[in-house]
């Protein structure tokens, strides 16, 4: 008889006191300057530095124009930072690849094909072969919700369950981070609720890592592990903000909770405070 | 209600190639001019031309011209058209050229061209080339200059390179605007086709109609007027099919979402 460990990871992962959680990605003073017009310049980052532990959901929160969804397309390697430099596993961040896959607002799904055939593109693209892909992309299908939709085209479906496709179109080639740029901020509030309760319950089986852009305290307090505070003008962190509240979580002992409340309102609170007040939605 | 709907819509097009025919009818008659024949006259005038071997092979030459011409200008003007949507040094580059040759006839190309490579196939099928080219790259450059960034993003992360995007997703994407590109190119063609064999008559459809316009056959000229039309009409009819089917996903009757998040 042989004793297995709980977590396989425990063999593999050398424990070393100095890192006491791998940083999966990290930035190192990152600006970005954006030209507005032929003499004015607008600083959209200002010196950034955040390092994304793996296996955790972060937030970034602030108004907009706070540079937060700039920040997100520069790890994605959409976007090249002005100054500073972004890395993933130790490698300079030089341009998009599929170990960062990103879930944008506009769904931005490939309209000439049905649903399958978009889940499918990412794992085709990776040469996987046609059948085992389309099992694959089937079951992700199911697992966002859509059995029965396999054969849609994206103009035929509502905005929550084109989002659902997007997710589960980056899922299925295996990203190691996922990059959502505020992916629920074009729903209706209802369609929101289902999508994150979902989403949740998706993430909690494999934890990947998670950026997540929002403008919306609590969705931020709900969904993550760590959020960080942005101000704008120029774009920069206010503050990190550990969200210390148990997992498995749901929705409605969540919003009971005094812990999450608490945590709600000094976010709330501290937006308030800054020079910009109320204008973080 | 929907059958009948439907019953209208099919035959809204007959009845209106019916009350044409019925207005010339009575303009003719009113008239009573000598060089404008009666839409029956001219109806009667068709089975002649289309039965007469010399005449249907000068037709024939002049729809294989302009195959020849609307297939090669398709197949160069997409590529450049949709380089120049997503490159802004290829658009800067090609812009003003198209820019000078946009609003020229042409037909009025024609003579400068024949001094060149004389009055055959190729002088023809050249100005037809330059006909269809231009709608084409307008509408191709259009159609890729509108593609969502994040759509090439989101194919930039699978691990697509930039030809691959250009191929695989600016292409499909902007499938829709090419296509009406290519159709307004199809009527130019059949536009340029004709204007191209009245300059340079030799054979042809349009040497038809102006060898029987020189001869007061006005009865010929006006029946090849009627070919030519019909010829337009079906033309656009296949092409409107095959539109149909390649661009199924971006169709109207697919922007009723369902209802469900």
């Amino acid at each position: 008889m042989t004793v297995v460990p709980a977590r396989s990871s425990e063999w593999v992962r050398p424990v070393t006191s100095q890192e006491p959680a791998s940083a999966i990605i990290e930035i190192d003073r990152v600006s970005q300057v954006f030209q507005t017009s032929a003499r004015k310049d607008h600083l959209a980052l200002s010196e950034i530095s955040l390092t994304i532990e793996e296996g955790a959901f972060v937030s970034i929160l602030g108004p907009s124009g706070c540079g937060k969804s700039t920040l997100l397309y520069i790890v994605g390697g959409f976007v090249r930072p002005t100054s500073g430099t972004a890395t993933i596993k130790g490698h300079a961040i030089a341009g998009p690849g599929p170990d960062r896959g990103p879930v944008f607002q506009e769904f931005a799904l490939f309209p000439w094909k049905t649903v399958l055939g978009n889940v499918m593109y990412g794992p085709r693209q990776q040469g996987v072969h046609a059948a085992e892909a389309e099992a694959q992309s089937r079951a992700l299908i199911e697992m966002v919700g859509l059995k029965g939709y396999e054969n849609f085209y994206p103009k035929e479906l509502s905005g929550g369950m084109k989002q659902r496709v997007a997710l589960a179109r980056t899922l299925a080639y295996h990203p190691e981070v996922l990059l959502m740029d505020e992916p629920f901020g074009a729903l209706d509030a209802h369609t929101r609720t289902r999508l994150q309760n979902d989403l949740l319950n998706i993430w909690e089986r494999d934890r990947k890592t998670v950026l997540f852009v929002t403008h919306s305290v609590d969705e931020a307090v709900f969904l993550s592990d760590k959020v960080v505070m942005m101000s704008k003008s120029p774009g920069r962190i206010r503050q990190v903000i550990d969200i210390d509240l148990p997992r498995p979580r749901r929705r409605n002992e969540l919003l009971l909770d005094p812990r999450y409340q608490k945590y709600v309102v000094d976010i709330e609170r501290m937006f308030d405070e800054s020079d910009e007040a109320g204008s973080v939605s | 209600m929907m059958a009948q709907a439907a019953l209208i819509r099919r035959a809204a097009p007959v009845l209106a190639c019916i009350g044409l025919l019925a207005v010339w009818q009575l303009a003719a008659l009113a008239l009573k001019n000598d060089s404008f024949p009666t839409a029956i006259e001219a109806i009667r005038a068709v089975p002649d031309i289309l039965g007469d071997k010399e005449s249907l092979i000068n037709i024939l030459a002049s729809l294989r011209r302009m195959a020849i011409g609307f297939g090669v200008a398709v197949l160069v003007s997409i590529p450049l058209g949709l380089l120049m949507g997503r490159s802004r040094g290829v658009a800067a580059f090609f812009n003003p050229l198209l820019m000078v040759i946009y609003p020229v006839p042409k037909a009025a190309l024609m003579p400068i061209i024949m001094l060149w490579l004389g009055v055959g196939d190729i002088t023809k099928t050249l100005v037809i080339f330059l006909g269809v080219s231009l709608p084409v790259i307008y509408h191709s450059f259009e159609g890729a200059k509108a593609v969502e960034e994040k759509m090439l993003w989101s194919g930039a992360a699978m691990g697509l390179l930039p030809a691959q995007r250009l191929v695989r997703i600016v292409l499909p994407a902007a499938l829709p605007e090419i296509l009406t590109g290519c159709r307004t190119g199809l009527v130019l063609a059949l536009i340029t086709m004709i204007t191209s064999e009245m300059i340079a008559r030799q054979s042809g459809a349009g040497n038809i109609l102006f060898n029987a316009l020189d001869m007061g056959q006005y009865d010929t000229v006006f029946a090849m007027i009627i070919i030519v039309g019909a010829m337009g009409i079906c033309l656009d009819a296949i092409f409107e099919k095959v539109r149909a089917r390649l661009v199924r996903w971006s169709e109207p009757q697919f922007d009723m979402p369902l209802s469900f998040s």
